[in-house]
């Protein structure tokens, strides 16, 4: 009796279209928001808008390991997973999805000391850009628009070591030696704060 | 037109300019926010005739099929937005071939096809005073029957106790008890008997202790029938277990855990569909699955003037739907990084909740070698890792079962679950059910293991709200911004039980049907 009306009931939800999720590619906006433009809540950044190349080097960075296996890294280690997953097709695919995105500008939520941000950041202009815009022939990442609690965490994690770590990184080596040269947490802040000035 | 509008309205303004916060207390001042302080399931008002109510749900969740289903039988037209392949959210049951939809490890379940074989991945048991769940369940022809969730004949593992050899449940607790109500049976005086006891009620105390810890006409203990019998052979005359050693028992950290079973939703027995918990929203859709679109992941929540503004993407394509109300039960961490124009405190509150991180592992077993250890259902605990280990209750006696090989709840455990390969938690979870277990690899043929936290379209379990958290954000986020409600369990008192999601369901409806009330004699005059 019973055995009966389960089967009937089985047959009832198996009649939804059982395969078919989306294909992992398309996974981005789940974790790093609508169109990509961030969620604080799963410490995923902004990618809408990202740089091509610079989006790359960062798969292949969580694909060595380089970023997101340090047991400290959490954000790093939810990530690496989709990184691992994608083939080299998958990834041209990825990017012309982040492509279609329609970036916006992400709500400021650092501050700090604008005016010493100044004086830091003009270390940071040689490879960033004077106006954070990026600079492809050095590997380094535009700076301005993205999504500002993001950006102190990476400074922190290249000073701790999470990232940039690996002798065979050479981006990120070259970016932990300068994150080193800010010594506290309010450092952190203030570049950042005046990053946001850049907008 | 949507009720009490040109009120409403000025209550945006002040959202604006105040924030929601301040449109709540405005509103309670207006009289106009209901203050629903319990809302059993409502017996919503019909539309009428000419009356053309659309609502749009967010999320296939318990909570968003249970509004459906409400809101639908009153005429109200409703559409529900689905990210995922499937109804039915963390209510999740895995049987032959089903996706596993882990985000960077998607697999298919390797269970035989056999309706006995199935997995609970997320809820598996429904206490019995869960009456708007069980309701549900009787009126939608979903047939229950008995799940164990307590069982002294399963096993306690410590490595704290016996150097780690397993001890039935029934020999922790009765000697245990036994110990204790004899230190307490041997120190208390008579004139140690505070109010409302006096001297007079000594004796009874004893009495009370005596039966408590099963001891004999000296107050002592010296074993008890409650553990069982050295052997169990009715051709011979019984033999006690020795009590074990009360020294050793109380180290371990089972203690903690061996009341288990006598908390009010934890009781020994409890009930399951049979078939798997997604009988739970096959019901539902048997009613409202002509209003469910899968695939169509919702991108962009608007407020509007008259109602809210949905945008979603569904098989490469942006469509857009206007609708009087949407209830919403994307979680709320995901709720975050979803498009929408809502006053800032409450976007800010959608992202101060942090995510649970349950972890569960099922395994397809070649043989239900628990059986022959005198286990049919019921829990056994450990200190490791994987912490429970589950019999299931329902094909006694067939050849194979699926059992739950893990289940934890615990933030770091949840994250270093997941953060293993498939293979290596399966590994994981063999080496450690061994200590109960000798030989339990031997009978695995296949594994399910699902991290919440790795889910797609969920990426977490219910809110993990906090007393502070609470009393921040519980009632902002609980009351309507415009015509925007949300739900699930996570808007509930009872986050992690699916009648805290039909309880939350059953909030915002009620807030609904005031709303139309209101308005419903002057709109028909
Ligand atoms: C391991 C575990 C054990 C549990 N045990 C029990 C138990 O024994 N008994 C019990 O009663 N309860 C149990 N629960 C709790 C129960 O599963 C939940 O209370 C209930 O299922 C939550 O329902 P919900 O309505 O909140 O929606 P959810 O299940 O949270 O559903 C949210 C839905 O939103 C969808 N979604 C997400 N993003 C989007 C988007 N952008 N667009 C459209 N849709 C989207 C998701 O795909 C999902 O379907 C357990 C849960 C877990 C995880
Ligand atoms: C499971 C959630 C999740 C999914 C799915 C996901 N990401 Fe991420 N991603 C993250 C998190 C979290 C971070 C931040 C890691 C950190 O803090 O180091 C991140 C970081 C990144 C970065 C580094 C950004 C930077 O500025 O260095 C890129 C690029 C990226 N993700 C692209 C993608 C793309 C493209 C997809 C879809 C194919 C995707 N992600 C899917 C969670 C996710
Ligand atoms: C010598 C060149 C160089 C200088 C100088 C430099 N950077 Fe970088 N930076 C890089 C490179 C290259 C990367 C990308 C590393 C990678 O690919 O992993 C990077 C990455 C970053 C990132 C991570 C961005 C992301 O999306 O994850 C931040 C933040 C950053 N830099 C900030 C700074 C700041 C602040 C300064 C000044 C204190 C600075 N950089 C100076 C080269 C430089």
């Amino acid at each position: 009796m019973s055995m009966r009306s389960t089967a009937v009931a089985l047959l009832s939800i198996s009649a939804l279209p059982a395969v078919g999720a989306q294909t992992s590619f398309e996974y981005c906006t789940v974790c790093h928001g609508a169109n990509g433009n961030g969620n604080v809540a799963i410490h995923a950044p902004k990618i809408a808008g990202i740089e091509p190349w610079y989006l790359k080097n960062q798969f292949a960075a969580f694909r060595a390991g380089w970023r997101g296996a340090h047991a400290d890294d959490a954000p790093g280690n939810e990530m690496r997973p989709v990184a691992a997953i994608l083939t080299d097709a998958e990834i041209e695919r990825a990017l012309g999805y982040v492509a279609s995105f329609s970036p916006r500008s992400p709500a400021i939520t650092v501050s700090g000391d604008v005016a010493h941000g100044k004086e830091l950041y003009s270390a940071c202009a040689a490879c960033h850009g004077a106006a954070a815009q990026g600079n492809a022939a050095l590997h380094a990442p535009a700076l301005s628009g993205r999504t500002d609690w993001y950006l102190v965490t990476q400074l922190r994690n290249y000073r701790a070591g999470l990232r940039g770590a690996n002798a065979a990184d050479s981006n990120g080596q070259q970016m932990r030696a300068m994150a080193a040269t800010l010594t506290d947490d309010a450092a952190l802040n203030d570049v950042v704060a005046y990053i946001n000035t850049l907008r | 037109m949507i009720p009490a509008f040109t009120r409403r309205r000025f209550l945006n303004l002040v959202g604006a300019a105040g924030g929601s916060a301040a449109v709540y207390q405005m509103a309670m001042g207006l009289g106009l926010v209901p203050v629903v302080a319990r809302a059993d399931r409502p017996d919503l008002a019909p539309l009428r005739a000419n009356q053309r109510r659309t609502v749009v749900i967010l999320g296939a969740g318990i909570s968003g099929l249970t509004s459906a289903y409400e809101l639908g039988r009153k005429g109200y037209q409703v559409i529900i937005l689905e990210a995922s392949h499937r109804a039915g959210g963390r209510n999740l049951t895995l049987r032959h071939g089903d996706l596993i939809d882990e985000i960077g490890n998607p697999r298919r379940c390797e269970f035989d096809p056999d309706p006995d074989l199935y997995f609970n991945a997320g809820p598996a048991r429904i206490p019995g005073h869960h009456t708007a769940l069980l309701g549900y369940c009787r009126e939608l022809g979903v047939a229950l029957e008995p799940f164990i969730n307590d069982n002294r004949d399963a096993w306690v593992h410590d490595q704290a106790l016996f150097g780690g050899r397993r001890v039935r449940n029934r020999d922790y607790i009765t000697d245990t008890r036994g110990f204790i109500a004899e230190l307490a049976a041997k120190s208390i005086k008579p004139q140690d008997l505070e109010a409302p006891l006096t001297r007079a009620d000594y004796e009874q105390v004893l009495a009370y202790l005596r039966q408590l810890g099963d001891l004999d006409q000296n107050f002592k203990y010296r074993g008890s029938l409650r553990a069982g019998m050295a052997v169990h052979d009715p051709s011979a005359p019984d033999v006690l277990k020795q009590p074990l050693d009360i020294h050793e028992l109380l180290q371990s950290k089972f203690m903690n855990l061996m009341s288990f079973g006598e908390m009010d939703d934890q009781a020994a027995m409890m009930m399951q569909p049979v078939g798997g918990m997604d009988q739970v929203p096959a019901g539902f859709l048997r009613k409202v699955g002509h209003n469910l679109r899968l695939h169509a992941q919702v991108e962009a929540v608007q407020l509007r003037e008259r109602g809210v503004r949905i945008v979603y993407h569904m098989n490469g394509t942006r469509s857009v739907i206007d609708a009087d109300y949407c209830l919403n039960c994307i979680p709320m961490h995901l709720m975050s990084g979803i498009e929408h124009n809502f006053p800032a405190d409450y976007a800010a509150g959608l992202s101060a909740v942090p995510r649970g991180r349950l972890f569960k592992i099922g395994f397809q077993m070649k043989e239900r070698f628990w059986e022959r250890e005198h286990i049919y259902g019921g829990i056994s605990w450990t200190t490791q890792d994987i912490q429970q280990i589950w019999y299931p209750p329902h094909g006694i006696h067939r050849q194979k079962g699926v059992m739950l090989g893990a289940y934890t709840f615990g933030e770091a455990t949840g994250e270093m679950f997941a953060r293993l390969t498939h293979p290596q938690r399966l590994q994981l979870a063999i080496q450690q059910a061994e200590k109960l277990h000798p030989g339990y690899g031997s009978y695995v043929e296949n594994g399910v293991s699902i991290p919440w936290v790795r889910m797609n379209n969920m990426l977490g379990c219910a809110a993990a709200w906090s007393v502070e958290l609470r009393n921040q954000w519980y009632r902002l986020l609980q009351a309507p911004t415009g015509n925007h409600y949300i739900i699930g369990d996570q808007m509930s008192y009872l986050p992690g039980w699916q009648e805290g999601a039909m309880y939350s369901a059953f909030h915002a409806l009620a807030d609904i049907d005031l709303r139309e009330r209101q308005t419903a004699p002057s709109a028909a005059a």
